[in-house]
């Protein structure tokens, strides 16, 4: 396959093209989904091949992807792209102009303890169905499943300028769920939560100890049927895991993709709040709060040697003491914006064209334990698992919903609340800010689903956090 | 490529009598015009050949899929299908695959990426962008073309093809003063139904009223005019979330126990219909079942799920193949300035935008206004108003529609992802009482 990229690359020296990339991905997927007890669904789908072709002409991008090795097809689309880029320039009075990068020549072959493709397909159901039908031991349970998605991707990355990267990498997204009924009512619970992806094989599903959990999520989502809702105004949250990971994702992760200030994604994600004069200056939140992407770390689904435009995997702060220092950012978006590059450009395979995306996105941790901070909270509730989630396009006012919340007085927990739902304003909510627990609380949370682009992109990144509290957040929206 | 592979899913049909198999083979291609600022951001052209496959012996099951097949790669899939199929649970719901053999309109379809270069989507655009720019307008959105053939074979003698090549223009006019967009789209088949000249008068028209003052308002119950595109989007909002036979089987449904009851006011009507003039339509659904006519919303009476072969079976409802692509909402009897008039102060809903339930079950749901909202005041569009959030039921929104507009309008949209198809509804403006908006973005 590396050859295939060489042979491209060479056929695309052509005079007029500036620049031009080359991705290969060939893709394994198997999903493995049980309803009510039941195997519903088991696919596969192995060596999914996608190839694209970036070329910058006369200042103007062209593009072409394809799932053929065929070297009449590849021509076929180089063709393409050339037209692409050549037509697309009469449309373009801004052109595009990159900086040159230095080479960057690797590879990058993760290994997991156990490989999901080699594992026989009954043990894997084996496990899976059996805590499947652990999930329908209670009558009141009117619907249940358990899936897991499992991915491995290689990758091959090539470019005009002598870079020369290939990668393979191995995620695998499990999670359950149950609603309960009363014969009126639902409600559901989940488990492991929003973001239950990592980096790794089957070790990923075992590592979350699924049988340990069903009898939990079973009991909450019975008891949340009799349970109150959320009556105060206003309340202290203290938000933990994926939904943190997923309050993180949406309220700052989006709004500081630099794309979205030069409004190339207003036709469909939004734009964003954010302006480049706010760089340096802006108080997004309060000085608890320290925000990086780092495609360094390879704990995170967000790790790469370098991105799909050959810039090599950085850390970057976004945010500094609660100020606004930085943006992700694209080679072409960072020139406009006069910044350096962050190394966030990524496609979730080989034919799509490469966007501003999230890698590893995170929370720096502050100081103590979840159970510290519970105990020192006189009044509030904790929230995890979420139900819902809606942002606007500007990314300026969220409203989420979780599946469950924890009252607290007087520092103990002493009920659960249903459904608790909490509307915001970007920044006043990152800057009620008070606490973020420590380095013990934090981990990484991830996802295999953030939508992006057009034609659509589903990309696989992180989150890295502690559980912290917010004062005073508005919990009283009611449909 | 397409006879080739047919013979081939065919041939393996007839070689197996003990196993059936489900294949739907899809030849994708797009050729995809984004472009940002009165600009291009980039053109994309993509080809893929997919092959899903579903394998089932007894009430096992299972199934891959192939990018670009060959023969050697299908049959490997299979024997490795057929290795572990026996050792796999059974499904005891399942019964038996899609039967229907009924042939729907295939209907003849240029492929609209040769017949709608780059060059003349770019010149279209330029004519817009010039048009708006005298107002100090930018435009954004993409223009796609699609082209994309299905063939579902099947053991039980299904053998259906269908060809789509639908274009689509989302075109959003945005203020270089204060961001304040505007949106106008085209979705069809046929090109030659693209009024251009119509098409910037209605854009120019919504970049008028775009550019008076912009004003704050506060959470409160709103008369308010919704959009066709609005109309499109809850009604598909309420056809993911109450309306398939999946859902009734979850009993998630709002629509549990409301078959053939009055759930709506007498002036809602809905129904799917594959056959409306203009509209993007199907020929089957994806077993490759017969895309017919259905009533789901009769005078306010809930009349059917979508049901699929599966579920039919699961489920004991009558298997009708719909999937609710092709939704037409019937029109009233004002004309769109009638129903503003009737406002004393209320809001006009340009867009929604990411929308999501709270509670499925009570169709509870939250989501925001985008790309156009403005204050009517004494039954006239008077200010913009900044994006708002809603929180409402949208089983509410319906029961709330108190007027609707004499005239359908179709709405394109996009699924986006993967091998994405474009659809099309016909709805119009409504009515609606008390709509609840919970908080402001304070942003355009």
């Amino acid at each position: 396959m590396k050859q295939i990229v060489y042979d491209i690359n060479k056929k695309l020296d052509l005079p007029d093209v500036t620049f031009s990339d080359i991705r290969l991905t060939s893709t394994d997927n198997q999903a493995i989904f049980f309803e009510k007890g039941v195997l519903k669904h088991i696919s596969t789908s192995f060596n999914s091949l996608a190839i694209g072709i970036r070329v910058l002409i006369n200042g103007s991008w062209g593009f072409a992807g394809t799932d053929s090795l065929k070297e009449e097809e590849i021509d076929s689309m180089i063709k393409r792209a050339v037209n692409n880029a050549r037509i697309g320039s009469t449309f373009r009075r801004k052109k595009i102009n990159l900086k040159p990068v230095k080479a960057t020549v690797g590879s990058y072959h993760f290994k997991p303890l156990e490989d999901p493709f080699l594992m026989s397909d009954e043990e894997k159901l084996e496990y899976l169905g059996k805590i499947a039908k652990e999930l329908t031991l209670n009558e009141k349970i009117i619907y249940s499943y358990i899936y897991s998605i499992f991915y491995r991707q290689y990758k091959v990355y090539a470019n005009s300028e002598g870079t020369f990267v290939d990668t393979t990498v191995y995620d695998t997204n499990p999670a359950m769920e149950v609603m309960a009924s009363d014969g009126e009512r639902v409600m559901s619970r989940n488990y492991p939560g929003h973001m239950a992806a990592r980096r790794g094989g089957f070790e990923v599903i075992r590592e979350y100890d699924f049988p340990a959990q069903t009898d939990t999520i079973i009991k909450e989502a019975i008891d949340l049927l009799t349970a109150p809702e959320i009556n105060e105004e206003k309340a202290d949250l203290i938000i933990k895991g994926g939904h943190l990971a997923l309050q993180l994702h949406e309220s700052v992760g989006h709004a500081t993709e630099a794309d979205r200030i030069l409004g190339m994604e207003i036709s469909y994600a939004g734009k964003t709040f954010v302006k480049p004069e706010m760089l340096g200056n802006y108080r997004y939140g309060s000085e608890l709060v320290n925000i990086y992407s780092d495609s360094t770390d390879p704990r995170g689904i967000g790790y790469h040697p370098v991105d799909d435009e050959g810039i090599p995997g950085k850390k970057v702060d976004i945010i500094k003491n609660g100020i606004l220092v930085n943006q992700q950012t694209s080679r072409e978006v960072a020139q406009e914006l006069g910044l350096e590059p962050s190394s966030n450009m990524k496609g979730s395979f080989a034919n799509e064209f490469p966007l501003v995306r999230m890698t590893n996105f995170c929370l720096e941790p502050g100081v103590g334990t979840l159970s510290e901070l519970i105990k020192e909270t006189e009044k509030g509730y904790l929230i995890d698992f979420t139900k819902t989630w809606s942002i606007d396009d500007n990314r300026n006012n969220f409203q989420f919903t979780t599946e469950i919340g924890w009252k607290i007085q007087d520092g103990q927990i002493t009920g659960i609340v249903k459904e608790p739902t909490y509307y915001g304003i970007t920044s006043e909510f990152w800057n009620s800010c008070d606490r973020v627990c420590g380095e013990e609380e934090w981990d990484y949370f991830s996802t295999f689903n953030c939508g992006k682009g057009e034609p659509g992109q589903a990309m696989h990144l992180s989150h890295g956090l502690a559980p912290a509290r917010f004062k005073n957040v508005v919990v009283n929206v009611k449909a | 490529m397409g006879s080739r592979i047919l013979t081939l899913l065919h041939n393996i049909c007839s070689e197996h009598s003990d196993v059936k198999f489900v294949f739907h083979y899809r030849e994708w291609e797009t050729d995809f015009l984004r472009f940002f600022r009165s600009e291009i951001n980039y053109n994309i052209s993509k080809k893929a050949k997919t092959l899903n496959t579903s394998v089932y012996k007894g009430k096992k099951q299972y199934s891959f899929s192939i990018t670009n097949p060959s023969e050697k790669q299908l049959r490997n899939n299979i024997d490795r299908a057929l290795a572990i199929i026996d050792r796999l649970p059974e499904d005891p719901d399942f019964v038996d695959i899609e039967d229907n053999q009924e042939k729907g309109i295939e209907e003849k379809k240029v492929n609209n990426i040769e017949k709608v270069s780059l060059a003349k989507k770019i010149e279209f655009l330029e004519r817009i962008s010039q048009a708006v720019d005298t107002y100090d307008f930018k435009i954004y959105g993409t223009f796609i073309c699609n082209d994309q053939t299905d063939y579902i074979v099947n053991s039980n003698g299904v053998n259906k093809k269908m060809h789509n090549s639908p274009i689509m223009l989302d075109l959003k006019a945005v203020s270089e003063k204060n961001e304040v967009t505007v949106l106008e789209s085209f979705g069809s088949e046929d090109i030659s139904s693209f009024d251009l000249s119509n098409f910037i008068e209605q854009l120019v028209r919504k970049v008028h009223t775009a550019s008076k003052d912009i004003v704050d308002v506060g959470p409160d119950n709103y008369d308010v005019i919704l959009s066709p595109r609005c109309m499109a989007e809850f009604f598909s909002y309420l056809v993911w979330g109450g309306l398939t036979a999946a859902g009734y089987d979850r009993k998630t449904s709002w629509f549990q126990n409301k078959l053939n009851e009055k759930a709506f006011p007498d002036s809602v009507s809905l129904k799917d219909d594959p056959y409306y003039p203009g509209i993007i339509n199907f020929a089957y659904n994806s077993d490759g079942h017969i895309y017919n006519k259905l009533s789901l919303i009769d005078r306010g009476v809930f009349k059917n799920f979508l049901v699929d072969n599966y579920y039919s079976h699961k489920t004991g409802l009558k298997k009708n193949g719909a999937e609710a692509s092709c939704l037409v909402m019937e029109s009233g009897e004002k004309s769109l300035t009638d129903l503003i008039r009737g406002v004393k102060r209320g809001l006009y809903i340009s867009n929604l935008h990411y929308m999501n339930f709270i509670n499925m079950k009570e169709t509870s749901a939250t989501g925001l206004t985008r790309d156009g909202t403005f204050l009517i005041e004494d039954g006239e569009l008077k200010k913009v108003v900044n994006n708002l959030r809603y929180t409402v039921k949208i089983t509410d929104v319906i029961k709330n529609i108190t007027d609707i507009e004499d005239k359908l309008y179709l709405v394109p949209s996009s699924d986006n992802y993967g091998e994405f198809g474009i659809y099309s509804s016909a709805m119009p403006h409504v009515r609606v009482s008390g709509f609840k908006i919970t908080s402001s973005t304070k942003t355009i």
